[in-house]
C-alpha cells in the first residue's frame, strides 16, 4: 500500500531532474536563488559596477540623503553608501564562505574519522567538539582577537570554529547511518580496505546534506561576521563590512538613518535568501530526515 | 455479505485498479493472493473506505456490504461501520497499536465506541475476546503495554481490537507476513476458528499460495491491478485457467520429490507505473499471441468463478 | 569428498554494557556450532528470527569475529589469518546478502559494482573490464544493456541477480547466500532460486544457504542444519531424514502445503521463542515442548548421532 503511494508520489514528483533545477523550480526557489546569485556577481564584479570608490571621502558631502548621484545617499565621511554595500558583499561572502570551507573540511574529517572508527577516538573527538559548540560564538571570536588582534583572520576562525561542531557531528551520524547498509558490507566482504570503504562509499554518500547545511551556515556566517564587524572586532577600516557599516551608522541614528537601514537590509534579505533556497534544496534533495538524525 | 464489482481505483492520472469483481458469502473466506504492486492491498484499503487517506479515489464499480452500496457512502456512515460491522486487521502488529497506551483500554474502546456499552461492560468483553483468541491470562494482559509483548500477542490483540465490536465481516492484509513460521501457523489457525465459530466473512489478503491453500474458501488471484481468476479454492489449485495461476502455484516447492524444479516466471513484477498494455501478463506468458498485446481480455466464466485470459486451459 | 569448510564449537558472545538504569546483560546468539561442508554440497540452515542463523554466516566470513571455537577453509585456519591475507582470501568466499535494495550503492552504476571486487582485489585491468561485466550479467540472465543503470533504475530481482553476479565476479568456492529470496515477490523468487542451482551446476560452487522457509530449503538443499536460539538442534543429513527433535518436527507442521487438499489440523505450538538473554539452564524448546520431562529442564541436550543423525534432546521422536 505505502509501496504504490510512493511509487506514485516518486513518478509525480518527476525523478529523471536534478536537485539543483528542483530546487529552482518552486518560485521561491527562483527568487531566493536568483537574489543569491546576482549578490555573488555584484560581488564578483565589484570593481567594474560601482558608481564610486568605496574608500574615496568627501567630507563637504557627508551624511547626504539618498539622491544622484549618490543613490543610497552618503556616510560621515562622504563616502557613497552603495558602492560600500557593494564591496561589504565582498567582505561578508568571501569571509563567511572561507570560514565554512574550513570548517566542513576540518568536520567532515573529524566527523568521518570518528564514525568510522567508533570506540575511545570517536568520544574523545566528539567530547572536545561539543566543548566548542558549548561556547558562545561571540566568545569564541573574543579568545581570537585577543590571541592574533582584530581583524578578518580572527573573524574567518571564529567562524570556522563556531560552526565546527555541527559538520562533525552531522558527518559522523552521516557514516554511523550509512556503515549499517549492506552495501558496505558486501565492499568489506570484497576484501576492500578502509580507505577504500571510507572514500569511495562512506563519504560520497554523505557529501549531499553536508554541503546543504554548509549553504545554509553561510548565511548564519554572514551574521556572525556582520556581529563582530558591528563591535569592531571584525573588518577594520577601511575595509566595508555590512557589520562595520552599521556600527558607525548607529552615531547619526536619527540624522541619517541610511547609512545604517541599508547594510541591514542587504544582510537581512542576504541570510533570508540563503535560507529559503537551502530549504529547497533540503527539499529537492530529500535530506530532511538526514539531517535532523545529526 | 459482500460484492465488489467492477472495481476501479485513481491516484490523480494513474490508474493502480482497473475491474475487479469478487463476491464473499457469510461464513466463507475469500483469499485475495497477488504479488506487489497487484493492487490487493488497495482492494483492502478500498472496502475499508480508506482510499482517501492516501489520496485515491473509486472512479468506477460499485462495493455492496450487505445490501448497502459503499462507494456513496458519507465519511461520518463510514466510521460507525469501520471497527464496527467492518473489521481491520493489519499487517504490521508492531505499529498498529499506540505505544503509550495499555491493551485493555485500546481494545475496550472499540467496543465503547461502536456499541455504546459501559466502560465495565467492555472490559469484560475485551477479557472474554482475548481468552478466545487463546491469550493466557487475558485479565493481566490487559494491564500491560505493547511493548512488553511479543510479535504474535501483539498481532492476537489487533485480532481482538478487530472483534471488539462483533464485525460481520472481516479484512485481514497480509496478517502474519511479519511473524515467523510457527507463529503464523497459530494465527492462521486461529482466523479458520473463528470464522467457524462466529459465522464471520474473512477477506484474507496475503502474497503467500500456501496460505491461501490451508484456510480459504474461493480465492481471487489478482495481477497488475486486475482480478485474473477466481474460482473455489479446490477448483483454483487442482485446475488453474490462467497461465499466470499455473506459473505461480508452480513458483513454491510443493515437497520431496527428486525431479521437482522450480521455474519462476521470467520477467519482473509490473509496477502501477508500468502496467503493460493489453492483457498485463502478455510479457511474461507463454501463451501470449498477437491479440493479448492489444485487447485486455474479459471475464470468461470457469468452473464457479471466472478467468481473464484469451487462451485460457490447463497448462501444456 | 573434502570439506571446503569446517567449523568448530564456533560461538558468538553479544554483550550489552550496563548503565545507570540496566544491567549488564550477555547472550548467546551463536551457542557451539559445529559442522562440515564438502566441496560442491549445499547445506541448508533453517530457523526462525533471532536463531542465529544469519549472525552465524557472518561468523564463518569473519565479517563479525568469533568469541570461541575455529574455521578452516579448504584446510586453512581462517581465524589465525592476518588482516591482509584475509582480504585476499575474500576473494574465495562470497556472500550474497538478504536485502537486494541495500546491497548495490546507490551512486554506482551496475558496472561500476561489478568492476567492484576486481578494483577492490588489486585485478583491474582496464581493456577487459567491459567484457567482464557483459559476461557477468549475461551469467546471471541480464541484459548487459542494464551495465549503466542506476541501482534505483531496475527491479529487485535485478538487484539480486546483480548481487549474486558481483559475489561471482572473483570466481569465489564457497558462497553463503544469506535468505537471498526474501525480500523478493513469489515468482522471483523462483527465477532466484532456479539460476542459483544452475550457476552451482555450472561453475561447481559450494553453498551455504541461510533460510526461514523450510520447504525451500528442502527444496534447494542436500543436508539441513536446524537452529534454534543460537544452537543446532537438529543436522538432518538427508532432506527427508526422519526428523527427530520436536522443534524441527513443529517447524515442519507450521510449514503449509500450496494444496488445499492437503489442509492439516496443526496441533499449535503455544508460546514463542523465548529471550536469548540470561537463559535458564536446560533445553531451551523446554517450555514449548510437548515432549519435555524434568531433564530437559535442568541439563543442555548435546547434539548426539545415537538415533542416526545429529540431533540435540533427551526425549527425541
Amino acid at each position: 500500500m505505502t509501496r504504490i503511494t510512493d511509487t506514485i508520489a516518486r513518478a509525480l514528483s518527476g525523478f529523471r531532474s536534478t536537485p539543483m533545477s528542483r530546487a529552482f523550480g518552486s518560485w521561491l526557489g527562483k527568487i531566493a536563488g536568483g537574489f543569491l546569485a546576482l549578490l555573488v556577481l555584484t560581488a564578483i564584479f565589484a570593481p567594474w559596477i560601482t558608481p564610486f570608490d568605496y574608500a574615496a571621502q568627501d567630507l563637504t558631502n557627508g551624511n547626504a540623503p539618498p539622491g544622484w548621484p549618490h543613490l543610497l545617499g552618503t556616510d560621515q565621511f562622504g563616502r557613497d553608501v552603495l558602492s560600500r554595500v557593494i564591496y561589504g558583499a565582498r567582505t561578508s561572502l568571501s569571509v563567511s564562505a572561507t570560514a565554512i570551507a574550513i570548517s566542513i573540511t576540518v568536520g567532515m574529517t573529524l566527523g568521518a574519522a570518528a564514525g568510522y572508527f567508533g570506540g575511545f577516538f570517536e568520544r574523545a573527538v566528539m567530547t572536545v567538539v561539543d566543548l566548542t559548540w558549548s561556547f558562545p560564538d561571540i566568545l569564541i571570536a573574543l579568545i581570537f582577537v585577543a590571541i592574533i588582534g582584530p581583524g578578518l583572520t580572527s573573524t574567518t576562525f571564529a567562524i570556522a570554529i563556531a560552526y565546527l561542531a555541527q559538520f562533525t557531528r552531522l558527518t559522523r551520524a552521516q557514516i554511523v547511518r550509512l556503515k549499517q547498509e549492506t552495501f558496505i558490507e558486501v565492499t568489506i566482504n570484497l576484501g576492500a580496505k578502509p580507505y577504500h570503504i571510507l572514500l569511495k562509499h562512506l563519504l560520497p554518500n554523505a557529501i549531499a546534506p553536508v554541503i546543504v547545511v554548509g549553504m545554509l551556515a553561510i548565511g548564519d556566517g554572514i551574521v556572525l561576521e556582520a556581529t563582530l564587524g558591528f563591535f569592531g572586532l571584525g573588518a577594520q577600516p577601511p575595509t566595508p563590512s555590512w557589520g562595520a557599516m552599521m556600527s558607525s551608522g548607529t552615531a547619526k541614528l536619527f540624522l541619517s538613518p541610511w547609512v545604517i537601514i541599508f547594510p541591514g537590509v542587504v544582510v537581512a534579505v542576504t541570510v533570508i535568501a540563503v535560507n529559503l533556497f537551502g530549504d529547497e534544496l533540503i527539499r529537492a534533495l530529500d535530506i530532511r530526515d538526514r539531517i535532523r538524525d545529526s | 455479505m459482500l460484492e465488489v464489482r467492477d472495481l476501479e481505483v485513481a491516484f490523480g492520472q494513474i490508474a493502480p485498479l482497473c475491474g475487479v469483481s469478487f463476491a464473499l458469502e457469510k461464513g466463507e473466506t475469500l483469499g485475495i493472493v497477488g504479488e506487489s504492486g497487484s493492487g490487493k492491498s488497495l482492494t483492502a484499503m478500498s472496502v475499508m473506505g480508506l482510499l482517501p487517506l492516501s489520496g485515491g479515489r473509486i472512479t468506477a464499480g460499485s462495493i455492496i456490504f450487505d445490501g448497502q452500496e459503499l462507494t456513496k457512502l458519507p465519511e461520518a456512515a463510514y466510521r460507525k461501520l469501520r471497527g464496527g460491522r467492518l473489521g481491520l486487521i493489519t499487517q504490521n502488529p508492531m505499529t498498529s497499536l499506540d505505544p503509550l497506551q495499555k491493551i485493555g483500554p485500546q481494545v475496550d474502546a472499540v467496543a465503547r465506541l461502536h456499541l455504546g456499552i459501559t466502560g465495565q461492560q467492555a472490559r469484560a468483553r475485551t477479557i472474554e475476546i482475548l481468552g478466545t483468541l487463546r491469550i493466557p491470562e487475558p485479565a493481566l494482559i490487559c494491564d500491560r503495554y505493547p511493548h512488553q509483548m511479543s510479535g504474535g500477542m501483539k498481532q492476537r490483540i489487533v485480532i481482538a481490537g478487530a472483534l471488539a465490536a462483533d464485525p460481520d465481516l472481516l479484512v485481514a492484509d497480509e496478517p502474519t507476513t511479519a511473524l515467523d513460521v510457527t507463529v503464523q501457523a497459530q494465527i492462521i489457525r486461529l482466523l479458520d476458528d473463528l470464522v467457524k465459530e462466529r459465522a464471520l466473512s474473512l477477506v484474507l489478503i496475503t502474497h503467500d499460495m500456501s496460505v491461501v491453500a490451508q484456510t480459504c474458501d474461493r480465492v481471487v488471484v489478482m495481477y497488475a491491478g486486475r482480478a485474473i481468476e477466481q474460482g473455489p479454492v479446490e477448483a483454483i489449485f487442482a485446475e488453474p485457467q490462467h497461465p499466470y495461476t499455473q506459473a505461480l502455484i508452480g513458483c513454491i516447492p510443493k515437497g520431496l520429490s527428486e525431479d521437482e524444479h522450480l521455474v519462476g516466471i521470467p520477467g519482473t513484477v509490473p509496477t502501477v507505473m508500468n502496467y503493460p498494455k493489453g492483457c498485463p501478463f502478455h510479457p511474461r506468458c507463454i501463451r501470449a499471441e498477437d491479440i493479448c498485446t492489444k485487447t485486455s481480455p474479459s471475464l470468461l466464466p470457469r468452473v464457479d468463478g471466472a478467468v481473464a485470459c484469451h487462451f485460457p486451459g490447463a497448462a501444456p | 569428498m573434502t570439506n571446503l569448510l569446517e567449523v568448530r564449537n564456533l560461538s558468538k558472545q553479544f554483550k550489552s554494557s550496563g548503565g545507570p538504569f540496566r544491567k549488564p546483560r550477555a547472550m548467546y546468539a551463536v551457542n557451539d556450532v559445529s559442522f562440515d561442508l564438502p566441496k560442491g554440497r549445499v547445506i541448508g540452515v533453517v530457523g526462525e528470527s533471532g536463531c542465529g542463523k544469519s549472525t552465524l554466516a557472518r561468523l564463518i566470513l569473519r565479517l563479525i569475529e568469533p568469541s570461541t571455537g575455529s574455521l578452516r577453509f579448504d584446510g586453512d585456519d581462517l581465524r589465525a589469518k592476518s588482516p591482509a591475507a584475509m582480504r585476499r582470501l575474500r576473494a574465495d568466499m562470497q556472500m550474497v546478502f538478504q536485502d537486494p535494495y541495500s546491497a548495490i550503492d546507490p551512486r554506482y552504476t551496475i558496472t561500476r559494482a561489478l568492476i567492484e571486487p576486481f578494483v577492490v582485489q588489486g585485478r583491474y585491468t582496464n581493456g577487459t573490464a567491459d567484457q567482464e561485466v557483459s559476461e557477468l550479467l549475461t551469467m546471471v540472465g541480464l541484459s548487459p544493456g542494464l551495465a549503466s543503470s542506476f541501482p534505483h533504475q531496475i527491479s529487485g530481482g535485478q538487484k539480486q541477480r546483480v548481487g549474486i553476479a558481483r559475489a561471482l565476479a572473483l570466481r569465489p568456492r564457497l558462497l553463503v547466500l544469506d535468505e537471498p529470496t526474501a525480500s523478493l515477490d513469489v515468482s522471483v523468487q523462483a527465477q532466484i532460486i532456479s539460476l542459483l542451482e544452475k550457476l552451482h551446476d555450472d561453475l561447481g560452487l559450494t553453498y551455504l544457504f541461510i533460510s526461514h522457509d523450510l520447504s525451500l530449503v528442502r527444496y534447494f538443499c542436500d543436508e539441513i542444519l536446524v537452529m534454534y536460539l543460537g544452537r543446532v538442534v537438529e543436522a538432518l543429513p538427508e532432506t527427508d531424514a526422519t526428523v527427530r527433535h520436536p522443534y524441527t518436527a513443529t517447524l515442519m507442521d507450521s510449514t503449509f502445503a500450496p494444496d488445499p487438499r492437503q489442509r492439516r489440523i496443526i496441533a499449535p505450538l503455544e508460546g514463542e521463542v523465548p529471550s536469548p538473554f540470561d537463559q535458564p539452564p536446560g533445553c531451551a524448546f523446554a517450555d514449548r515442548c510437548p515432549r519435555a520431562t524434568a531433564i530437559c529442564r535442568s541439563e543442555t541436550p548435546v547434539l548426539s548421532t545415537a538415533f542416526g543423525h545429529a540431533v540435540a534432546c533427551h526425549n527425541p521422536l
